[in-house]
């Protein structure tokens, strides 16, 4: 590929190309504080190609492909480029990891401790982590938290941050400029900015720690707080891991133990502000 | 393999490599056939009912027999 980088984020290697310069510049800037990959062997090969050949100059369209592919992904505006690497990246590791048991799901780490946020996309997940990461807390990912299969601990997986619509303006309010992607108006999923996570978290980003909290975010509704259930959150987790049933037996055994060592919440929240509160509040009583 | 957990047991089928999410009374039934020899739904009622009150054996003869048959059908227990 003419265009190319590389990439460590957490444990996983990536090796992007593509055939425009574009994608590849805001992958540099924005992952310019990432070490450097160690030996130069890469997990994961990640290309965006154009559709065609003449679709490479004219209404360039990118198609993601690599080791794993699905066969169905749509071909995306180049304009997006950035969506689609972050994109390619997610399904890599989505469909290829096996090292650790995948949660689809945002961390944050206080006082050596991790507080996991599953839920579906719009649930305020990826939002409240980025907030929580700037006040105080270590963001370990918005995407991914790697559970190990030995020991329990939640690793970081701290690609960039993917806000959507309204949650966009919120942390641009509070982010220095150099710290956000372009903004990608019109995406299958709405307007996406990306948010680099901080310089000393990403500094961070092989330094896991054992899950203290699971909570189950949904933004939008009055504020509430109610325990999930051993069984409810078993099952719900397996939904939430794009791993779980590829990892057969030690998968199995690490998320029983993460289900019965950590107790899980539903927290329903109005505001960004009212959630962070409401956190603090948790995190104090769990200690 | 099987985990319990506050509301439900966890059964990891080794074979299949599927996960089985059970309560009450499978746990206790397959825990009957635990030796692994075979047994008839009537002596799986009758190991029930040393530990449990089931109520009239007549009319929970069937509810186990149905219980085997579904656990049967998950190719967790076998028809011998």
């Amino acid at each position: 590929m003419k265009h190319r980088i590389t990439l460590r984020i957490g444990p996983a290697t990536f090796r992007m190309g593509s055939a425009w310069p574009g994608p590849i510049r805001s992958l540099e800037r924005l992952y310019a504080d990432y070490p450097a990959p160690a030996d130069g062997i890469a997990d994961f090969t990640v290309r965006l190609e154009p559709v065609s050949l003449l679709r490479r100059w004219l209404r360039p369209s990118i198609f993601i492909t690599g080791d794993h592919g699905l066969a169905d992904a749509a071909p995306m505006s180049l304009a997006h480029g950035l969506l689609a690497a972050e994109m390619g990246m997610n399904l890599q590791m989505a469909l290829g990891w096996r090292r650790h048991l995948l949660l689809h799901a945002s961390s944050v780490e206080k006082d050596g401790r991790v507080l996991v946020m599953t839920g579906e996309s719009g649930s305020g997940k990826s939002t409240l982590a980025a907030q929580l990461g700037e006040r105080g807390w270590r963001l370990m990912g918005d995407e991914f938290a790697l559970l190990d299969l030995e020991t329990g601990t939640v690793l970081p997986f701290p690609r960039l941050v993917s806000l959507k619509n309204r949650a966009i303006d919120v942390i641009v309010a509070e982010v220095p400029a150099a710290r956000m992607g372009p903004l990608l108006a019109g995406t299958a999923k709405g307007d996406i900015r990306h948010l680099a996570p901080r310089a000393d978290a990403v500094a961070r980003m092989d330094e896991g720690a054992p899950p203290a909290l699971l909570l189950f975010p949904r933004f939008g509704h009055a504020p509430a707080i109610r325990p999930v259930g051993q069984g409810e959150t078993f099952m719900r987790l397996t939904q939430a891991s794009t791993n779980y049933v590829a990892l057969g037996e030690p998968g199995f055994a690490a998320l029983t133990r993460f289900v019965t060592q950590v107790p899980a919440l539903a927290m329903d929240f109005p505001s960004g502000e009212e959630a962070i509160a409401m956190v603090e509040r948790l995190w104090e009583q769990q200690r | 393999m099987s985990h319990i957990l506050d509301d439900m047991v966890l059964l990891y089928h080794r074979s299949s490599g599927q996960t089985h999410m059970v309560i009450s009374p499978v746990p206790e039934i397959l825990e009957t056939l635990e030796d692994g020899q075979p047994a008839s739904a009537r002596d799986v009622l009758q190991r029930l009912l040393r530990r449990y009150d089931l109520g009239p054996a007549d009319a929970a003869l069937p509810e186990v027999a149905a219980q085997l048959t579904n656990l049967a059908a998950l190719g967790l227990i076998r028809t011998a």
